[in-house]
């Protein structure tokens, strides 16, 4: 009687090892697309749809993001080319509703960030090599055309909405969208895959993201490179909704002689942004995550906690100079050192 | 030992061999990397094996390396050359990207423990 007894053990074990394992078999349930758009390389997640349909997404954010290309793009011919020729000529130009939305939120962000996140110095951007495709060559900009610049107190203040139309009052701002263009691309393509019924995906636009809902059973894990290698130097898992944004240092830079100057320029003097290497940046919207990356980038070690506060962003971790990471008490709370040691870290409250 | 009790012994062995070669042997085999080319399948390629890659990208083809466990941008027809700058990639999770020729690497490790990276 043992005998039978262990054999319908035996196979019932193994039935049940059977099961098991080609659980695990079945591959992962994501969908993992690249597209080109932007400029960059968009990595599309999808978890828990079929094949086609996740295709079908992923084309429709690819057209979707190939519109706000055209619309938003800084130095190829665009709306906001149009818009940037009519300020310089100090005239006024009509404006849909989509781009008063866009501008006013901007707008909103620049004046909350105390303007060191300025979308309005395009012409500063420029004086530096950075409206184009290629690593700009040749000596920084003189001097004194920088002074020239800054001098100006060029802000978002100065462009003025009225109904339908906006103006500026100064011919020398030209709006430069990076730093938020991304962002909100990355939020537009979310709402879109929401309305294709889709709940659980990663938009990630050239290493800034926004996650909405799972992985399965788990939630979605985020690896943030590390500045100064190729790395992880935090983990991160995402809660429901949530965007993930650095700006560094590596990401786009001028070298001259041997110098290296990188693009997230300070608006207070015209020069690349001293102190911080990178600053990652979590927030629900990815368009505040864009913005909100930048100007603690340039707010640097000693200010940040103000600037954070003022754009109502909780979790920040800034990456200075000499590799310490200080933390918001809230961003502490959900990231993971993934390096070896860990480095000095000081955490603080806003 | 009956003619039921060996076969339940020999399935159990069978068992045992068969999930060791599956998932002990097969993991130690090395890390694999994986290479990203946006509208294209992923192509995952072993790091324990030692040689050069050419991939055709939007500018044209970039160069790519695998040398003892590690993997790299050799040369890529890019301006900025930070691919290249990049070095090498060892552990799970690092990455490097020629932007302009629409080529990324991931090492992806035994068991890449991230869904996406940011950067």
């Amino acid at each position: 009687m043992h005998v039978p007894f262990l054999w319908y053990t035996m196979m019932f074990g193994l039935a049940c090892c059977w099961v098991l394992f080609s659980g695990c078999e079945r591959q992962d349930e994501v969908h993992r697309e690249q597209i080109v758009a932007l400029g960059t390389i968009v990595e599309i997640n999808l978890w828990g749809v079929d094949k086609e349909r996740a295709h079908r997404a992923t084309a429709a954010v690819a057209d979707e993001f190939s519109r706000l290309h055209q619309r938003w793009h800084a130095w190829e011919p665009s709306t906001l080319t149009v818009i940037n020729d009519r300020l310089r000529k100090g005239q006024s130009i009509t404006i849909d509703e989509e781009s008063k939305a866009l501008l006013s939120q901007a707008k909103a962000l620049s004046l909350a960030s105390e303007s060191l996140f300025n979308p309005a110095i395009g012409e500063l951007i420029a004086l530096w090599g950075f409206h184009s495709d290629d690593a700009p060559s040749g000596p920084p900009p003189d001097p004194t055309t920088l002074e020239a610049f800054v001098s100006k107190s060029i802000t978002m203040k100065g462009l003025i909405f009225e109904n339908d139309t906006v103006r500026s009052i100064d011919p020398s701002l030209q709006l430069d969208l990076g730093g938020f263009a991304k962002g909100h691309a990355v939020d537009v393509a979310i709402a879109q895959l929401r309305e294709m019924g889709i709940k659980n995906a990663i938009v990630n636009a050239g290493g800034d993201l926004r996650a909405i809902g799972r992985k399965g059973n788990r939630p979605w894990r985020i690896g943030v490179r590390d500045p100064r290698s190729n790395g992880i130097i935090v983990s991160v898992e995402t809660h429901d909704d949530e965007s993930v944004f650095t700006s560094g240092d590596y990401e786009r830079y001028h070298e001259y002689q041997g110098k290296r100057y990188h693009h997230i320029i300070d608006p207070r003097n015209g020069y690349p942004a001293r102190g911080s290497t990178s600053v990652t940046v979590i927030h629900r919207d990815a368009a505040t995550a864009d913005a909100a990356a930048t100007a603690l980038f340039i707010a640097g070690p000693e200010h940040w906690q103000s600037i954070a506060e003022k754009m109502g962003v909780e979790y920040v971790m800034l990456i200075d100079q000499n590799d310490t990471a200080f933390l918001s008490a809230a961003m502490a709370e959900r990231i993971r050192f993934e390096v070896e040691p860990p480095p000095r870290t000081v955490v603080q409250l806003l | 030992m009956t003619k039921a009790d060996a076969v339940v012994v020999f399935l159990a062995l069978s068992l045992l061999l068969l999930l060791y070669s599956r998932y002990w042997i097969g993991t130690n085999a090395g890390e694999t990397a994986r290479i990203l080319i946006p509208g294209e399948p992923e192509i995952e390629i072993p790091l324990e094996q030692d040689r050069e890659y050419t991939i055709k990208g939007t500018l044209g083809e970039s160069k790519i390396a695998v040398n003892a466990g590690r993997i790299r941008f050799v040369n890529s027809p890019c301006t900025t050359k930070q691919c290249v700058l990049s070095g090498w990639l060892q552990n799970s999770g690092a990455f490097a990207a020629c932007l302009p020729n629409r080529i990324s690497l991931l090492v992806a490790g035994k068991a890449l423990r991230f869904d996406t990276i940011n950067f």
